[in-house]
């Protein structure tokens, strides 16, 4: 899963940063609204954190240029204007969910995970796909019960195919999901991932569609 | 509003005034003219006697006497005002002769004599006969022929004939004067009226810029009022110049405290610690305080606003939009009832605070359904203005006996488990009684909790 943290000051834009990393996301930032836009536009990200008080272009003319040119991604806003209008605003702009500040930071790593797990019509925090059990909220990963240990890079490709269960999903989309722009991408290493993954679970759900890519799948399905 | 402080009485009275003094001194001179020329009518009259008078008297043996009758009869009726009377100056009662109207009566001369006088200088006075009667008296002296004493000719007419004829001048003048001065008050009433009249569309129009049914002065006025509400329209301008600015500087604190506080509260929860929880719990109160005072200096800036109105089914409906975003997950069903008339006298982020919290709770505690309605105020808390109820209805737990009161105390939460800063309902109460509204809870028909915000409003009730 790859976000997006649109966010001016530093301080918080680092906290954020880290915070969405230590949970296992591939997180991109941006410290001003026009290279928040652009990378929105450009980079395909599963859900944009958005602080709507930014310099050059404020967060709720970026929003509405990301809806207008056909974005969809879930939209998180970042506001210290916590008055309604400033929500209404927000929303009619296109957000999603909104969370005003001063926040912990739990709260905004709860309300991504919602969003994402609403993204792919999901109503609980816990995925599952035949025996095996993802739980988003405490990123724990089980199969028939039993936890399974997994790097934080194996967790984010399993997050990404489990939250479009069923969907095939080619190498480049699965590269662009879960590294960061700044990581010197390999459509190679996935594979390696998906060997690794399908080891450590030992069910056979992970089924890869030849020329295609990789699809998520209860292991008596055919695809 | 005393009367005597009306412009319009003080006009009215000043010209009033004026119109009267000089209506009084117009009567008082046409009056003294008119009896004037009545005088001197009948001083003309009794002279032409006195030259009848003049050429039928003879001395006859030094006793002045008559050698014809004098053609007018008046002298001859006893008493009765006319008379005449020739008197030796300094002479005896032999030495006289009169009309016989004065019959043993004689008038005296003393009141005639002055030494210095040359012969045949006319005098003229009043005096009273005995039976009362005021007469115009004139007198010459002369040297009759063939004698060396003086002799004072005296006419007197009956004046009190010729004052009925006054009396009648002078009545007339009253009745012709004062009809005179109730047309000039009248037409200065009017005036006044007219003159005003702008003022009175001028205070129309305040009284509709109070009203929010207007926000400048638009109306043409004379000259020198038009400078006025020139000068009034800047003054309005500036007004909502100011508060607009208040508002984005305090909007501006806000920004700029609340991202500091996140950071500051991010970086003590990863290091934890004595050091961490103490940062964090006074991040907590820093928190609360900023935005309490924000929302105080919010809402202080806007208690002086005047003349905004804004249209509450617009903001039920946004906010509606909004919450059912918020709350996409639960379903929530919103019933909403609108009252397309009515317009709720004052801020539209006020009304958005009330109404937002109010819903909130409604989303927040909801297992289902959820109601609003606009409408006109069922209950209004006073019948000379207009007011409009909004109605938040759900169907969640309500509240329980006494939480009413609880629930609109700052700070107080009635439920720590779901998120909010429990200033919610407070909110609410504070902001509806700034208005000089109520905001009352109750059981709904949902079976939850039935919030009723009542607020001033304008417009077509019903």
């Amino acid at each position: 899963m790859r976000l997006l943290v649109v966010e001016d000051d530093p301080d918080l834009n680092r906290q954020l940063v880290s915070a969405l990393s230590d949970a296992g996301y591939a997180v991109d930032s941006a410290s001003d609204g026009e290279d928040g836009h652009f990378l929105g536009d450009t980079e395909p990200y599963d859900a944009v954190i958005l602080d709507l008080g930014l310099p050059v272009m404020d967060g709720v003319s970026v929003l509405e240029a990301w809806r207008r040119e056909g974005r969809t991604m879930p939209v998180l806003i970042l506001t210290a204007r916590d008055r309604w209008s400033d929500k209404v605003a927000g929303f009619d702009a296109g957000a999603d969910d909104y969370v005003a500040k001063p926040f912990h930071m739990e709260e905004v790593l709860a309300r991504v995970r919602a969003l994402l797990r609403r993204a792919s019509g999901n109503a609980s925090s816990e995925l599952s796909c035949g025996e095996l059990v993802v739980d988003t909220a405490s990123a724990r990963v089980s199969v028939a019960g039993n936890p399974v240990k997994l790097t934080s890079l194996e967790f984010r490709l399993l997050s990404y195919m489990i939250h479009h269960k069923g969907k095939v999903i080619s190498r480049t989309e699965l590269v662009e999901h879960l590294y960061d722009q700044d990581f010197d991408r390999d459509s190679n290493t996935i594979e390696v991932f998906v060997g690794r993954l399908r080891k450590k679970l030992g069910i056979d759900v992970l089924k890869t569609i030849r020329g295609l890519g990789y699809c998520l799948s209860e292991p008596d399905e055919k695809v | 509003m005393k009367r005597s402080s009306s412009l319009a009485f003080r006009l009215i009275a000043a010209a009033a005034v004026v119109s009267i003094v000089l209506l009084l001194a117009a009567g008082i001179l046409l009056s003294s003219l008119f009896t004037a020329a009545v005088e001197r009518s009948l001083d003309a009259r009794l002279q032409a006697v006195m030259d009848g008078l003049l050429a039928s008297v003879e001395l006859e043996g030094g006793k002045p006497k008559m050698n014809r009758q004098l053609a007018d009869t008046r002298f001859e009726l006893p008493l009765n005002g006319w008379y005449w009377q020739i008197t030796q100056v300094g002479g005896d009662a032999g030495h006289q002769l009169a009309s016989t109207s004065l019959l043993d009566e004689r008038l005296p001369i003393a009141q005639f004599d002055d030494p210095g006088r040359a012969d045949g200088v006319r005098q003229a006075g009043y005096m009273r006969d005995k039976s009362g009667n005021r007469l115009r008296v004139i007198e010459q002296r002369f040297n009759l022929f063939g004698s060396k004493e003086q002799y004072s000719f005296l006419i007197a007419g009956n004046f009190d004939e010729l004052q009925a004829e006054v009396s009648a001048f002078n009545n007339a003048l009253i009745a012709v004067l004062g009809l005179l001065g109730a047309g000039l008050v009248a037409a200065i009433f009017v005036q006044v009226r007219f003159g005003l009249r702008p003022l009175s569309a001028l205070q129309t129009e305040l009284a509709r810029i109070r009203e929010g049914e207007q926000v400048r002065i638009s109306g043409f006025y004379p000259d020198e009022i038009q400078t006025v509400t020139g000068e009034l329209n800047q003054l309005l301008d500036a007004n909502t110049e100011i508060i607009e600015r208040a508002r984005t500087q305090v909007g501006n604190l806000a920004h700029a405290l609340k991202t500091p506080l996140s950071v500051l509260t991010n970086e003590a929860a990863i290091h934890g610690g004595p050091l961490g929880s103490k940062v964090t719990e006074q991040a907590g109160i820093m928190r609360d305080q900023v935005s309490m005072y924000l929302d105080r200096a919010r809402r202080a800036a806007r208690a002086h606003t005047i003349g905004t109105v804004c249209d509450p089914n617009e903001v039920v409906k946004a906010l509606v939009r909004t919450l059912e975003r918020i709350h996409v997950e639960q379903g929530i069903r919103v019933e909403a009832g609108y009252a397309p008339a009515v317009r709720f006298r004052g801020e539209r982020q006020d009304l958005e605070e009330m109404v937002g919290n109010l819903l909130d709770n409604a989303f927040k505690w909801s297992s289902g359904n959820i109601s609003v309605a606009v409408r006109p105020a069922r209950n209004p808390p006073d019948t000379r203005i207009s007011w409009l109820d909004i109605v938040v209805e759900d169907d969640g737990p309500g509240l329980p006996d006494g939480g009413a009161e609880i629930a609109t105390q700052r700070g107080r939460r009635l439920d720590e488990t779901k998120p909010g800063s429990g200033l919610g309902l407070n909110i609410v109460f504070e902001t509806a009684s700034m208005y000089g509204g109520r905001l009352s809870l109750g059981k709904s028909r949902l079976g939850g909790l039935e919030a009723v915000l009542t607020l001033p409003a304008t417009g077509g009730q019903g």
